[in-house]
Protein backbone atom coordinates (compact mmCIF):
# COMPACT_ATOMS: atom_id res chain seq x y z
CA UNK A 1 0.00 0.00 0.00
CA UNK A 2 0.95 3.03 -0.69
CA UNK A 3 1.39 6.01 1.83
CA UNK A 4 -1.43 8.32 0.74
CA UNK A 5 -3.58 4.57 0.24
CA UNK A 6 -2.90 4.54 4.17
CA UNK A 7 -3.86 7.77 5.41
CA UNK A 8 -6.90 7.76 3.19
CA UNK A 9 -7.94 4.31 5.24
CA UNK A 10 -6.94 6.42 8.17
CA UNK A 11 -8.91 9.04 7.92
CA UNK A 12 -11.57 6.72 7.11
CA UNK A 13 -11.28 5.00 9.35
CA UNK A 14 -11.10 7.60 12.05
CA UNK A 15 -13.67 10.12 10.45
CA UNK A 16 -16.39 7.21 10.09
CA UNK A 17 -15.48 4.00 11.74
CA UNK A 18 -15.13 5.58 15.24
CA UNK A 19 -18.44 7.70 14.70
CA UNK A 20 -20.43 4.27 13.95
CA UNK A 21 -18.69 2.22 16.19
CA UNK A 22 -19.01 4.46 19.36
CA UNK A 23 -21.15 6.76 18.86
CA UNK A 24 -24.44 5.83 20.50
CA UNK A 25 -22.00 5.23 23.61
CA UNK A 26 -21.97 8.56 25.19
CA UNK A 27 -19.85 7.66 28.07
CA UNK A 28 -17.08 6.28 25.66
CA UNK A 29 -17.70 9.08 23.11
CA UNK A 30 -17.10 11.85 25.49
CA UNK A 31 -13.76 9.99 26.79
CA UNK A 32 -12.82 9.57 23.44
CA UNK A 33 -13.06 13.95 22.58
CA UNK A 34 -11.35 14.05 25.88
CA UNK A 35 -8.44 11.77 24.81
CA UNK A 36 -8.27 13.77 21.78
CA UNK A 37 -8.23 17.48 23.88
CA UNK A 38 -5.18 15.95 25.35
CA UNK A 39 -3.79 15.14 22.35
CA UNK A 40 -4.10 18.18 20.76
CA UNK A 41 -2.17 19.73 23.54
CA UNK A 42 0.47 17.22 23.69
CA UNK A 43 0.89 17.92 20.64
CA UNK A 44 1.48 21.57 20.40
CA UNK A 45 3.63 20.90 23.28
CA UNK A 46 5.71 18.29 21.48
CA UNK A 47 6.24 21.05 18.39
CA UNK A 48 7.43 23.57 20.74
CA UNK A 49 9.33 20.73 22.56
CA UNK A 50 10.97 18.88 19.12
CA UNK A 51 11.03 22.00 17.27
CA UNK A 52 12.09 24.52 19.43
CA UNK A 53 14.32 22.19 21.69
CA UNK A 54 12.21 23.79 25.09
CA UNK A 55 10.32 21.74 27.42
CA UNK A 56 7.42 23.52 28.51
CA UNK A 57 5.56 23.61 31.81
CA UNK A 58 3.26 26.37 30.91
CA UNK A 59 0.83 25.02 28.34
CA UNK A 60 -1.82 25.20 30.89
CA UNK A 61 -2.10 28.74 30.69
CA UNK A 62 -2.28 28.83 26.80
CA UNK A 63 -4.96 26.40 27.23
CA UNK A 64 -6.88 28.47 29.45
CA UNK A 65 -6.46 31.54 28.22
CA UNK A 66 -7.39 30.60 25.15
CA UNK A 67 -10.77 29.09 26.43
CA UNK A 68 -11.23 31.97 28.98
CA UNK A 69 -10.66 34.12 25.47
CA UNK A 70 -13.07 32.11 23.46
CA UNK A 71 -16.07 32.01 26.12
CA UNK A 72 -15.72 35.67 26.97
CA UNK A 73 -15.91 36.66 23.24
CA UNK A 74 -18.36 34.41 22.43
CA UNK A 75 -20.59 35.36 25.88
CA UNK A 76 -19.77 39.02 25.67
CA UNK A 77 -19.61 40.18 21.84
CA UNK A 78 -21.48 37.58 20.48
CA UNK A 79 -18.64 36.37 18.29
CA UNK A 80 -19.88 32.65 16.33
CA UNK A 81 -18.61 29.92 18.20
CA UNK A 82 -16.39 28.74 15.72
CA UNK A 83 -14.88 31.73 14.76
CA UNK A 84 -13.81 32.89 18.51
CA UNK A 85 -12.25 29.29 18.75
CA UNK A 86 -10.07 30.42 15.68
CA UNK A 87 -9.72 33.67 18.28
CA UNK A 88 -9.17 31.99 21.17
CA UNK A 89 -6.13 30.31 20.01
CA UNK A 90 -4.65 34.18 19.21
CA UNK A 91 -5.69 35.49 22.62
CA UNK A 92 -3.32 32.38 23.58
CA UNK A 93 -0.43 33.52 21.43
CA UNK A 94 -0.94 37.45 23.21
CA UNK A 95 -0.38 35.69 26.39
CA UNK A 96 2.66 34.27 25.19
CA UNK A 97 4.12 37.13 24.13
CA UNK A 98 4.30 37.75 27.47
CA UNK A 99 6.55 34.64 27.99
CA UNK A 100 9.06 35.75 25.18
CA UNK A 101 11.71 37.76 26.97
CA UNK A 102 12.30 34.26 29.14
CA UNK A 103 12.83 32.05 25.54
CA UNK A 104 16.56 33.48 26.35
CA UNK A 105 16.81 30.85 29.31
CA UNK A 106 17.84 27.41 28.82
CA UNK A 107 16.52 24.17 29.84
CA UNK A 108 15.33 23.81 33.70
CA UNK A 109 15.61 28.04 34.08
CA UNK A 110 13.10 28.15 31.27
CA UNK A 111 10.71 25.35 32.66
CA UNK A 112 10.58 26.92 35.69
CA UNK A 113 9.82 30.59 34.35
CA UNK A 114 7.36 29.63 31.99
CA UNK A 115 5.33 27.85 35.04
CA UNK A 116 5.84 30.82 36.93
CA UNK A 117 4.62 33.10 33.86
CA UNK A 118 1.44 30.57 33.52
CA UNK A 119 0.50 30.84 36.88
CA UNK A 120 0.01 34.49 36.26
CA UNK A 121 -3.07 33.68 34.06
CA UNK A 122 -4.94 31.38 36.61
CA UNK A 123 -4.31 34.58 39.13
CA UNK A 124 -5.73 36.65 36.45
CA UNK A 125 -8.54 34.73 36.05
CA UNK A 126 -9.49 34.31 39.44
CA UNK A 127 -9.37 38.29 40.06
CA UNK A 128 -10.48 39.99 37.44
CA UNK A 129 -13.97 39.32 37.93
CA UNK A 130 -15.75 41.51 35.59
CA UNK A 131 -14.71 39.65 33.48
CA UNK A 132 -13.89 35.83 33.91
CA UNK A 133 -16.61 35.84 36.73
CA UNK A 134 -13.90 35.04 38.83
CA UNK A 135 -13.18 31.72 41.12
CA UNK A 136 -17.32 31.07 40.24
CA UNK A 137 -16.36 30.69 36.70
CA UNK A 138 -18.54 30.90 33.48
CA UNK A 139 -21.31 28.72 32.60
CA UNK A 140 -23.73 28.87 29.30
CA UNK A 141 -20.65 29.41 27.67
CA UNK A 142 -22.32 29.08 24.09
CA UNK A 143 -22.37 25.36 22.65
CA UNK A 144 -20.99 24.48 19.16
CA UNK A 145 -23.43 25.08 16.13
CA UNK A 146 -24.97 23.23 13.88
CA UNK A 147 -23.51 23.23 10.60
CA UNK A 148 -25.97 21.92 7.18
CA UNK A 149 -28.01 20.70 10.18
CA UNK A 150 -25.95 18.22 11.55
CA UNK A 151 -25.34 19.54 15.41
CA UNK A 152 -21.46 19.59 16.55
CA UNK A 153 -22.89 20.33 20.06
CA UNK A 154 -23.39 16.48 20.39
CA UNK A 155 -20.87 14.13 21.45
CA UNK A 156 -20.14 12.95 18.11
CA UNK A 157 -20.18 16.59 16.53
CA UNK A 158 -17.31 17.61 19.35
CA UNK A 159 -15.34 14.48 18.39
CA UNK A 160 -14.78 15.25 14.56
CA UNK A 161 -14.29 18.56 15.45
CA UNK A 162 -11.52 18.20 17.47
CA UNK A 163 -10.26 15.46 15.36
CA UNK A 164 -10.19 17.95 12.45
CA UNK A 165 -8.31 20.29 14.33
CA UNK A 166 -6.09 18.00 15.41
CA UNK A 167 -5.53 16.94 11.79
CA UNK A 168 -5.05 20.39 10.97
CA UNK A 169 -2.87 21.11 13.51
CA UNK A 170 -0.48 17.94 12.90
CA UNK A 171 -0.47 18.77 9.06
CA UNK A 172 0.72 22.08 9.65
CA UNK A 173 3.15 20.66 12.06
CA UNK A 174 4.63 18.55 9.59
CA UNK A 175 4.72 21.28 6.88
CA UNK A 176 6.73 23.24 9.45
CA UNK A 177 8.86 20.22 9.82
CA UNK A 178 9.85 20.05 6.25
CA UNK A 179 10.32 23.27 5.60
CA UNK A 180 13.67 25.17 5.95
CA UNK A 181 12.34 26.42 8.43
CA UNK A 182 12.00 23.12 10.17
CA UNK A 183 15.79 22.09 9.12
CA UNK A 184 17.38 25.10 11.21
CA UNK A 185 15.44 24.26 13.92
CA UNK A 186 16.46 20.49 14.20
CA UNK A 187 19.90 21.51 13.90
CA UNK A 188 19.61 24.13 16.61
CA UNK A 189 19.22 21.94 19.36
CA UNK A 190 22.47 20.33 19.66
CA UNK A 191 24.45 23.29 17.53
CA UNK A 192 22.97 26.82 17.88
CA UNK A 193 26.27 28.30 17.59
CA UNK A 194 26.97 26.31 13.76
CA UNK A 195 23.36 27.78 12.76
CA UNK A 196 23.93 31.50 14.24
CA UNK A 197 27.37 31.75 12.28
CA UNK A 198 25.32 31.22 8.88
CA UNK A 199 22.60 33.20 9.71
CA UNK A 200 20.20 31.45 11.50
CA UNK A 201 18.42 33.95 13.65
CA UNK A 202 17.71 31.37 16.72
CA UNK A 203 16.12 33.31 19.28
CA UNK A 204 13.45 34.43 16.33
CA UNK A 205 12.42 30.89 15.03
CA UNK A 206 12.39 29.92 18.52
CA UNK A 207 9.83 32.74 19.21
CA UNK A 208 8.00 31.67 15.81
CA UNK A 209 7.59 28.04 17.22
CA UNK A 210 6.21 28.99 20.99
CA UNK A 211 3.31 31.64 19.43
CA UNK A 212 2.43 28.74 16.61
CA UNK A 213 2.25 25.76 19.74
CA UNK A 214 0.51 28.52 22.17
CA UNK A 215 -2.26 29.19 18.70
CA UNK A 216 -2.73 25.54 18.76
CA UNK A 217 -3.00 24.63 22.64
CA UNK A 218 -5.36 27.91 22.49
CA UNK A 219 -7.87 26.54 19.89
CA UNK A 220 -8.12 23.45 21.90
CA UNK A 221 -8.55 24.70 25.22
CA UNK A 222 -11.43 26.82 23.36
CA UNK A 223 -13.16 24.09 21.68
CA UNK A 224 -12.80 22.68 25.01
CA UNK A 225 -14.57 25.16 27.00
CA UNK A 226 -17.44 25.28 24.17
CA UNK A 227 -18.07 21.31 24.15
CA UNK A 228 -18.21 21.12 27.93
CA UNK A 229 -19.86 24.76 28.13
CA UNK A 230 -18.47 25.66 31.52
CA UNK A 231 -15.30 27.69 32.66
CA UNK A 232 -13.58 28.06 36.22
CA UNK A 233 -10.01 29.05 37.23
CA UNK A 234 -9.09 26.10 38.83
CA UNK A 235 -10.35 23.82 36.06
CA UNK A 236 -8.77 26.15 33.06
CA UNK A 237 -5.55 26.49 34.24
CA UNK A 238 -5.16 23.40 36.24
CA UNK A 239 -1.75 21.79 36.08
CA UNK A 240 -3.35 18.36 34.36
CA UNK A 241 -4.01 19.88 30.85
CA UNK A 242 0.08 19.81 30.67
CA UNK A 243 1.26 17.29 32.96
CA UNK A 244 -0.71 14.37 31.22
CA UNK A 245 0.28 16.00 27.61
CA UNK A 246 3.28 15.58 28.69
CA UNK A 247 2.93 11.86 29.75
CA UNK A 248 1.14 11.19 26.69
CA UNK A 249 3.44 12.84 23.99
CA UNK A 250 6.52 11.00 26.13
CA UNK A 251 4.98 7.63 26.15
CA UNK A 252 3.74 8.08 22.19
CA UNK A 253 7.13 9.64 21.61
CA UNK A 254 7.53 13.27 21.47
CA UNK A 255 9.85 13.49 18.14
CA UNK A 256 7.17 11.98 15.83
CA UNK A 257 4.01 13.73 14.73
CA UNK A 258 1.69 10.96 15.62
CA UNK A 259 2.88 9.87 18.81
CA UNK A 260 1.43 12.71 21.03
CA UNK A 261 -1.84 12.07 19.64
CA UNK A 262 -1.56 8.09 19.77
CA UNK A 263 0.16 8.35 22.91
CA UNK A 264 -3.29 10.61 24.43
CA UNK A 265 -5.22 8.74 23.55
CA UNK A 266 -3.79 5.58 24.42
CA UNK A 267 -2.91 6.19 27.92
CA UNK A 268 -6.01 8.59 28.31
CA UNK A 269 -8.51 5.49 27.24
CA UNK A 270 -6.46 2.70 29.17
CA UNK A 271 -6.26 4.75 32.05
CA UNK A 272 -10.00 5.92 32.03
CA UNK A 273 -11.30 2.18 31.05
CA UNK A 274 -8.99 -0.23 32.48
CA UNK A 275 -7.12 1.06 35.09
CA UNK A 276 -9.60 3.12 36.97
CA UNK A 277 -12.17 0.10 37.35
CA UNK A 278 -9.64 -1.68 38.16
CA UNK A 279 -8.44 0.79 40.85
CA UNK A 280 -10.60 3.45 41.76
CA UNK A 281 -8.43 6.26 43.54
CA UNK A 282 -4.99 6.92 42.12
CA UNK A 283 -4.70 5.09 39.13
CA UNK A 284 -2.93 7.61 37.88
CA UNK A 285 0.04 5.59 39.37
CA UNK A 286 -0.02 2.75 36.91
CA UNK A 287 0.60 5.71 34.41
CA UNK A 288 3.84 6.83 36.27
CA UNK A 289 4.79 2.94 36.13
CA UNK A 290 4.05 3.12 32.59
CA UNK A 291 5.70 6.34 31.63
CA UNK A 292 9.26 5.28 33.37
CA UNK A 293 9.13 1.64 31.91
CA UNK A 294 8.64 3.27 28.50
CA UNK A 295 11.80 5.99 29.30
CA UNK A 296 13.78 3.26 30.06
CA UNK A 297 12.88 0.67 27.42
CA UNK A 298 12.08 2.71 24.36
CA UNK A 299 13.13 6.45 25.02
CA UNK A 300 11.41 7.01 21.89
CA UNK A 301 8.42 5.83 22.87
CA UNK A 302 5.38 3.56 22.04
CA UNK A 303 5.40 3.79 18.18
CA UNK A 304 8.94 3.36 17.93
CA UNK A 305 8.50 0.33 20.34
CA UNK A 306 5.89 -0.98 18.16
CA UNK A 307 7.81 -1.02 15.01
CA UNK A 308 10.79 -2.64 17.05
CA UNK A 309 8.40 -5.59 17.65
CA UNK A 310 6.64 -6.41 14.44
CA UNK A 311 10.02 -6.16 13.34
CA UNK A 312 11.52 -8.43 15.37
CA UNK A 313 8.01 -10.80 14.44
CA UNK A 314 8.88 -10.93 10.80
CA UNK A 315 11.97 -11.33 11.65
CA UNK A 316 11.12 -14.94 13.80
CA UNK A 317 8.62 -16.01 11.02
CA UNK B 1 35.89 46.04 3.32
CA UNK B 2 36.49 45.33 7.26
CA UNK B 3 37.90 47.64 9.44
CA UNK B 4 38.93 47.28 13.24
CA UNK B 5 39.82 50.09 14.71
CA UNK B 6 41.56 49.65 18.38
CA UNK B 7 39.71 46.16 18.92
CA UNK B 8 40.16 44.71 22.77
CA UNK B 9 38.15 42.14 24.36
CA UNK B 10 38.66 41.38 28.16
CA UNK B 11 36.99 38.70 30.08
CA UNK B 12 37.14 39.73 33.51
CA UNK B 13 41.28 41.22 34.47
CA UNK B 14 42.27 39.08 31.36
CA UNK B 15 42.78 40.69 28.24
CA UNK B 16 42.27 38.44 25.19
CA UNK B 17 42.71 41.34 22.76
CA UNK B 18 44.61 44.00 23.20
CA UNK B 19 43.72 47.84 21.20
CA UNK B 20 44.56 45.80 17.76
CA UNK B 21 43.69 47.62 14.87
CA UNK B 22 43.89 45.94 10.84
CA UNK B 23 41.95 45.95 7.65
CA UNK B 24 40.79 43.40 4.89
CA UNK B 25 40.08 44.04 1.76
CA UNK B 26 37.95 41.95 -0.66
CA UNK B 27 41.66 41.04 -2.52
CA UNK B 28 43.14 40.19 0.53
CA UNK B 29 44.41 36.77 1.71
CA UNK B 30 45.66 37.44 5.48
CA UNK B 31 47.51 35.35 7.71
CA UNK B 32 46.65 35.48 11.22
CA UNK B 33 49.70 33.96 13.38
CA UNK B 34 51.04 33.84 17.28
CA UNK B 35 51.31 31.31 19.71
CA UNK B 36 49.19 29.37 21.68
CA UNK B 37 46.51 32.08 23.22
CA UNK B 38 47.80 34.63 21.98
CA UNK B 39 44.09 35.86 20.99
CA UNK B 40 43.70 34.99 17.43
CA UNK B 41 40.25 32.87 18.33
CA UNK B 42 39.32 35.61 20.27
CA UNK B 43 39.90 38.12 17.60
CA UNK B 44 37.36 35.98 14.97
CA UNK B 45 34.71 35.59 17.81
CA UNK B 46 34.62 39.45 18.07
CA UNK B 47 34.70 39.78 14.08
CA UNK B 48 31.59 37.17 13.80
CA UNK B 49 30.09 38.40 16.43
CA UNK B 50 30.47 35.37 19.15
CA UNK B 51 31.67 38.01 22.07
CA UNK B 52 31.43 41.20 21.82
CA UNK B 53 34.37 43.60 22.21
CA UNK B 54 35.34 45.83 25.62
CA UNK B 55 35.71 48.73 23.40
CA UNK B 56 36.70 49.62 20.04
CA UNK B 57 34.91 50.16 16.45
CA UNK B 58 34.34 46.72 13.68
CA UNK B 59 32.64 48.47 10.36
CA UNK B 60 32.31 46.16 7.30
CA UNK B 61 31.54 47.21 4.10
CA UNK B 62 31.28 50.49 5.59
CA UNK B 63 28.48 49.89 8.48
CA UNK B 64 29.14 49.50 11.92
CA UNK B 65 28.91 45.91 13.27
CA UNK B 66 29.80 46.08 16.88
CA UNK B 67 26.41 45.95 18.22
CA UNK B 68 24.94 43.46 15.10
CA UNK B 69 24.20 39.60 16.38
CA UNK B 70 25.89 37.44 14.97
CA UNK B 71 23.39 35.87 12.41
CA UNK B 72 23.29 39.37 10.96
CA UNK B 73 27.02 39.84 10.31
CA UNK B 74 26.55 35.97 8.66
CA UNK B 75 23.88 37.58 6.35
CA UNK B 76 26.10 40.48 5.99
CA UNK B 77 28.91 38.61 4.17
CA UNK B 78 31.45 37.63 7.27
CA UNK B 79 31.42 33.61 6.99
CA UNK B 80 33.89 31.77 9.52
CA UNK B 81 34.72 28.30 10.80
CA UNK B 82 35.30 26.80 13.78
CA UNK B 83 38.16 25.07 14.83
CA UNK B 84 36.18 22.79 16.67
CA UNK B 85 34.10 21.60 13.47
CA UNK B 86 30.45 22.35 14.28
CA UNK B 87 28.37 20.58 11.68
CA UNK B 88 24.80 21.27 12.18
CA UNK B 89 23.26 18.16 13.90
CA UNK B 90 20.83 15.56 12.83
CA UNK B 91 21.48 16.79 9.20
CA UNK B 92 22.90 15.45 6.13
CA UNK B 93 25.71 17.51 4.76
CA UNK B 94 23.25 18.75 1.84
CA UNK B 95 20.66 20.23 4.03
CA UNK B 96 23.55 21.63 6.57
CA UNK B 97 24.16 23.49 3.07
CA UNK B 98 20.49 24.34 2.02
CA UNK B 99 20.11 25.83 5.47
CA UNK B 100 23.21 28.00 5.73
CA UNK B 101 22.07 29.32 2.30
CA UNK B 102 18.56 29.95 3.23
CA UNK B 103 19.48 31.69 6.13
CA UNK B 104 22.77 33.26 4.94
CA UNK B 105 21.58 34.49 1.57
CA UNK B 106 17.95 34.63 1.78
CA UNK B 107 17.01 31.86 -1.40
CA UNK B 108 18.31 28.55 -1.90
CA UNK B 109 20.05 27.73 -5.47
CA UNK B 110 20.62 23.79 -6.06
CA UNK B 111 22.86 24.64 -8.35
CA UNK B 112 25.25 26.62 -6.15
CA UNK B 113 24.94 24.18 -3.49
CA UNK B 114 26.29 21.36 -5.85
CA UNK B 115 29.13 23.49 -7.53
CA UNK B 116 29.86 24.26 -3.81
CA UNK B 117 29.96 20.15 -2.48
CA UNK B 118 31.79 19.15 -5.98
CA UNK B 119 34.52 22.15 -5.01
CA UNK B 120 35.06 20.30 -1.31
CA UNK B 121 35.09 17.61 -2.25
CA UNK B 122 31.85 16.74 -0.26
CA UNK B 123 29.49 15.89 -3.27
CA UNK B 124 29.52 12.18 -2.32
CA UNK B 125 28.90 12.73 1.11
CA UNK B 126 26.09 14.79 0.18
CA UNK B 127 23.62 12.28 1.54
CA UNK B 128 25.14 11.30 5.10
CA UNK B 129 24.51 12.96 8.33
CA UNK B 130 26.96 15.35 8.96
CA UNK B 131 27.38 15.04 12.79
CA UNK B 132 27.73 10.98 12.85
CA UNK B 133 29.45 10.07 9.67
CA UNK B 134 31.85 12.13 8.73
CA UNK B 135 35.61 11.86 8.76
CA UNK B 136 37.59 15.10 10.73
CA UNK B 137 38.85 15.97 7.39
CA UNK B 138 35.40 16.12 5.40
CA UNK B 139 33.67 18.14 8.73
CA UNK B 140 36.71 20.39 8.53
CA UNK B 141 35.53 20.76 4.72
CA UNK B 142 31.94 21.06 5.53
CA UNK B 143 33.15 23.41 7.96
CA UNK B 144 34.01 25.55 4.84
CA UNK B 145 31.50 24.37 2.65
CA UNK B 146 28.79 25.55 5.06
CA UNK B 147 30.46 29.17 5.03
CA UNK B 148 30.63 29.28 1.44
CA UNK B 149 27.04 28.52 0.96
CA UNK B 150 26.34 31.91 2.73
CA UNK B 151 27.61 33.93 -0.65
CA UNK B 152 30.37 35.03 2.18
CA UNK B 153 32.08 38.46 1.06
CA UNK B 154 34.94 38.00 4.03
CA UNK B 155 35.91 34.22 5.09
CA UNK B 156 37.37 33.33 8.69
CA UNK B 157 39.21 30.31 8.30
CA UNK B 158 40.40 29.39 12.01
CA UNK B 159 42.82 26.38 11.55
CA UNK B 160 41.39 24.35 8.78
CA UNK B 161 44.62 22.07 9.13
CA UNK B 162 45.05 21.51 12.38
CA UNK B 163 44.86 17.35 13.07
CA UNK B 164 44.79 16.66 9.52
CA UNK B 165 46.85 14.00 7.98
CA UNK B 166 49.45 14.92 5.41
CA UNK B 167 47.31 13.32 2.57
CA UNK B 168 43.94 15.78 3.96
CA UNK B 169 46.22 18.86 4.39
CA UNK B 170 47.75 18.65 0.64
CA UNK B 171 44.22 18.13 -0.35
CA UNK B 172 42.74 21.32 1.66
CA UNK B 173 45.78 23.50 0.74
CA UNK B 174 44.70 23.18 -2.82
CA UNK B 175 41.44 23.91 -2.36
CA UNK B 176 41.96 26.84 -0.09
CA UNK B 177 44.35 28.13 -3.21
CA UNK B 178 41.50 27.93 -5.74
CA UNK B 179 39.02 29.57 -3.23
CA UNK B 180 40.07 33.32 -2.90
CA UNK B 181 39.73 33.00 -6.82
CA UNK B 182 36.41 31.15 -7.19
CA UNK B 183 34.54 32.84 -4.94
CA UNK B 184 35.88 36.16 -5.13
CA UNK B 185 36.35 36.03 -1.06
CA UNK B 186 38.44 37.74 1.29
CA UNK B 187 40.11 35.58 3.96
CA UNK B 188 41.51 35.33 7.03
CA UNK B 189 43.05 32.49 7.99
CA UNK B 190 44.86 31.50 11.19
CA UNK B 191 46.96 28.85 10.89
CA UNK B 192 50.28 27.87 13.48
CA UNK B 193 52.12 26.68 10.05
CA UNK B 194 54.70 29.37 9.14
CA UNK B 195 55.18 27.54 5.52
CA UNK B 196 51.75 27.25 4.89
CA UNK B 197 51.20 30.87 6.04
CA UNK B 198 54.01 31.72 3.21
CA UNK B 199 52.29 29.86 0.84
CA UNK B 200 48.60 31.05 0.84
CA UNK B 201 49.19 34.23 2.19
CA UNK B 202 50.57 38.05 0.51
CA UNK B 203 49.80 39.41 4.40
CA UNK B 204 50.39 38.58 7.53
CA UNK B 205 49.55 39.81 10.90
CA UNK B 206 51.07 38.46 14.16
CA UNK B 207 49.42 38.47 17.49
CA UNK B 208 51.41 38.09 20.91
CA UNK B 209 49.42 38.73 24.25
CA UNK B 210 46.86 40.08 22.20
CA UNK B 211 48.79 42.75 21.08
CA UNK B 212 49.89 42.91 16.73
CA UNK B 213 53.08 43.19 16.75
CA UNK B 214 53.93 42.85 13.39
CA UNK B 215 52.25 42.98 9.82
CA UNK B 216 53.39 42.55 6.42
CA UNK B 217 54.39 40.16 3.43
CA UNK B 218 55.06 36.98 5.42
CA UNK B 219 59.05 37.34 4.26
CA UNK B 220 59.12 40.73 6.61
CA UNK B 221 57.33 39.43 9.64
CA UNK B 222 58.95 35.95 9.52
CA UNK B 223 62.39 38.35 9.30
CA UNK B 224 61.35 40.68 12.45
CA UNK B 225 63.01 39.66 15.65
CA UNK B 226 60.05 40.46 17.83
CA UNK B 227 58.03 37.91 16.02
CA UNK B 228 61.03 35.26 15.96
CA UNK B 229 61.42 36.07 20.11
CA UNK B 230 57.16 35.35 20.68
CA UNK B 231 57.09 32.14 18.56
CA UNK B 232 58.77 29.86 20.62
CA UNK B 233 58.33 26.96 18.16
CA UNK B 234 58.99 28.49 15.38
CA UNK B 235 62.49 28.87 15.34
CA UNK B 236 63.29 27.94 11.56
CA UNK B 237 62.68 31.53 10.67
Amino acid sequence: MKPNKTIIVMLLAVYIAVPLAFGRDNYVMSLVVASMVIGGIALSWALLGNLGGMVSFGHAAFFGVGAYASAILSMKFGVPVLVSILLGGVGAVVASLAMLPVLRLRGPYFALAILAYAHIFRILATQWTSVTGGSGGLSNIPRLPEIFGYDLSSKTGGYLVILTIVLVFAAIYQYIRCSNYGLALRAMHESEDATRVVGVNSTLLKGLMLLVSAFMCGVVGAFNAHYINFLEPDYAFSGLWVTIPIVAAIFGGYRTITGPIVGAVVVYLVDQLVFKSIIPSGHQLVLGVLLVAMIIFSPDGLLSLLRKLTRRAHVAA
Amino acid sequence: MLQLKNISVRFGGLTAVNNVTLAVGTQDVVGLVGPNGAGKTTLFNAISGLVRPTSGQITFDGADVMRAPMYKRARMGIGRTFQVPQPMHELTVRQNLTVAQRFGTGSVDQNKIDEILEFTSLAEKATRNAATELALTELKALEVAKALATNPKLLLLDEVFAGLETTGKRHFMSMLKNLHEKFSVGIIIIEHDIETISNLCQRVAVLNFGELIAEGTPEEVFRDPAVIKSYTGGGHA
